[in-house]
Order: C-alpha cells, then sequence, then structure tokens
C-alpha cells in the first residue's frame, strides 16, 4: 500500500523536504510506519520520530487523515491503503 | 472577577469593539474585571499582551527574565531599539502603557521556574503561555491545572504555529499533548514577526473569547489544537483527547 507522510516544523527542516510517499505491506502499523522513516532518514531526522532506545517519542504527534492517533494505539493502529499521515514534533517558539 | 462598571472615557476607547456581536458592555466589564499572566512578552507573548492590553484587560502580568538584546528586535515588537541592554520587561511596561494607560501592568523580571509558577498563576485568571522552554511550558500548565485555570499554550517554528487551548478537568492539557519534555528542542529557531505576531494575535483572540464569553464553547479551541503553516496557508484543528494516564490532569474530574 502507499501512504503519503506529511513532514512539519524542525522535521521538515531536518528531512529537508514537505513529504515523501511511502509504500509498506498492506495493514502495516503506524509504529511500523515511523521505525520504517527513522530507518530512511538521517539520524538528525530520525531523533525527532524516535529515542535512543528506538521507541516513538511519546511528545510526537502523530496525525492519520486529519484525527490524532491515540499515543497509546500508536502500535496496534493499521493503516490503510491512501492514508495521509501527518507528523507534528513538538514546538516551543515564543 | 467581578465586572466592573464602564466609565465614558473607557465606553469611548473601547467604542469599535463594543460592536462586537455577543461582546457588548457586558464583555468589556469582564475584560476589565480579569487578570492574565504572559509568560514571557517576547515574539508571540509580546503580541497577545499588546492586543489584550488594546482590548483593555483589567490587569497583565507579564513575565522575562533579562534585558533586550539586538537580535531580540526583529520580533519583540514591544521592544525599542533605546532599549538594548536594558530589561525587556520595562520596555514592555512602556509600550502597553503608552497603548493604554488604563490598564494596570505589572512586571516580573523573571522566567517562570518551580520556584515562582504557582504564585505568578495565584495572580491571573488565566494564562498565556509563550516561552521559547518547554520545562517552563509545562510549568505553567501544571499550575494552572493545579489551580483550575484556563491557559492557551501558544508556539511557533519557523512559519509555522500552533495555538491549544486548556481547560483543567474538561480537556486536554499540555502534559497530554507533550508526556515528556522534549529532549531536542532548541531555544533558538527560525522565526519571523509576522509569524509570532500572528500566533499571539490568535492568543490573544482565544484569552479574550474565554474571559469575555463570546461565542460557543466548541467554537474556541479548547481541547483543540490549531496548526498552521504560512508557506501554504493551510490551517487546521486536530482534536487532542485526554490522557488517562496524564501526570497532571488524569486525576481530575471536571
Ligand atoms: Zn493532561
Amino acid at each position: 500500500m502507499k501512504l503519503r507522510v506529511q513532514y512539519t516544523a524542525q522535521l521538515r527542516t531536518a528531512v529537508g523536504r514537505t513529504e515523501d510517499e511511502v509504500e509498506l505491506p498492506e495493514g502495516s502499523s503506524l509504529a511500523a510506519l515511523v521505525e520504517h522513516l527513522a530507518a530512511q532518514l538521517d539520524d538528525a531526522a530520525a531523533g525527532h520520530l524516535v529515542g535512543p532506545g528506538g521507541g516513538i517519542r511519546p511528545s510526537l504527534l502523530v496525525v492519520v487523515n486529519e484525527a490524532a492517533a491515540p499515543a497509546h494505539a500508536v502500535a496496534t493502529t493499521s493503516l490503510q491503503d491512501g492514508d495521509v499521515v501527518l507528523l507534528l514534533p513538538p514546538i516551543a517558539g515564543g | 472577577m467581578t465586572p466592573a462598571e464602564l466609565t465614558p472615557d473607557e465606553l469611548k476607547r473601547y467604542q469599535w469593539q463594543l460592536w462586537v456581536r455577543d461582546f457588548g458592555q457586558e464583555g468589556q466589564r469582564r475584560l476589565k474585571g480579569a487578570s492574565v499572566l504572559v509568560s514571557r512578552i517576547g515574539g508571540v507573548g509580546g503580541s497577545a499582551a499588546l492586543h489584550l492590553a488594546a482590548a483593555g484587560v483589567g490587569r497583565l502580568v507579564i513575565a522575562h527574565a533579562g534585558n533586550l538584546r539586538l537580535d531580540d528586535l526583529n520580533r519583540q515588537t514591544l521592544m525599542t531599539t533605546d532599549w538594548i541592554g536594558k530589561p525587556r520587561v520595562e520596555s514592555a511596561e512602556r509600550r502597553l502603557r503608552e497603548l493604554n494607560p488604563l490598564v494596570e501592568i505589572e512586571t516580573v523580571a523573571e522566567n517562570v521556574s518551580e520556584a515562582n509558577a504557582a504564585g505568578l498563576v495565584a495572580r491571573a485568571d488565566l494564562v498565556v503561555a509563550a516561552a521559547p522552554l518547554f520545562t517552563e511550558r509545562l510549568l505553567l500548565n501544571r499550575e494552572a491545572v493545579r489551580q483550575r485555570k484556563p491557559l492557551v499554550d501558544c508556539a511557533m517554528y519557523d512559519l509555522e504555529g500552533r495555538v491549544m487551548v486548556v481547560l483543567p478537568g474538561q480537556t486536554a492539557c499540555l502534559a497530554c499533548l507533550y508526556p515528556e519534555p522534549p529532549a531536542n528542542w532548541k531555544r533558538e529557531f527560525p522565526v519571523f514577526s509576522a509569524v509570532s505576531s500572528t500566533v499571539g494575535s490568535l492568543a490573544a483572540m482565544e484569552a479574550i473569547k474565554l474571559i469575555a464569553r463570546i461565542g460557543s464553547a466548541s467554537g474556541g479551541l479548547a481541547g483543540r489544537l490549531l496548526t498552521f503553516d504560512l508557506r501554504d496557508m493551510s490551517f487546521r484543528t486536530i482534536a487532542i483527547a485526554r490522557r488517562a494516564d496524564c501526570s497532571v490532569c488524569g486525576d481530575l474530574r471536571s
């Protein structure tokens, strides 16, 4: 299945582009997508997605088709072909 | 906050906003009777404070440590070039007074810390969080939740902005959204004043709506994160659910 992944804020700066199209096996979970991205991207970008231990950063907001994915369900949420996944790392510019 | 009577001078000064639907003299009296804490009065908080002062909030408590630097001036619009090297809160206070001498301004030349957070929040009816550090924002959030006071969190990066309103016990709090202080946030960030001021203006409008009770409860950003990108002028709101395991508001009932 094909997914559209959109980057924002420091993540977009680190990745150097606004979005990617990602191909993953049918029914892959949100966690699988984030792990896939972390493996593809360089360390600076991956650091916004996963912590030093490898788990998804708890303060990364993941939005699937305009709805926030509950943090506790990231591992179990399955994605579908055509889903748009927006990744928002925390920002605090004042 | 007791709605105070309006003087003829106030009726004239605020005449154009008294025409706003759902607002009127009742709303203006509520603003006059209210106190708002603005944590840091840089690019975002300075803009929020300016609009709250113009609107006639009775008392503003502005907290920001340190002296003005040349590289603050691209965005900190309450500052003046002649004040470089002098306390930021003094420049901000002067500018706010010049705009509206009817507003009481309390200055605190400190940033939010474990030592002063509870006391600062206790001085206000509503909190605007605009510090460039998560530790300060999360401290304010914790105290606002503890004291059951609404908090408007407003942040920016590059051409992007985000605003969320926390109603303790009713909506998600900042710790529901950010359960851990983010490890890789840098205090220095890319910013145009036009972006930070937009975020501050939106935050001021949310504060005014909450205090004056304009609009419906669902119309504002309570429990909803507004996120926008001025590069492509996209604006969206995302509902943020409370976390049952939130360390700050998990036990709180409405
Ligand atoms: Zn919470």
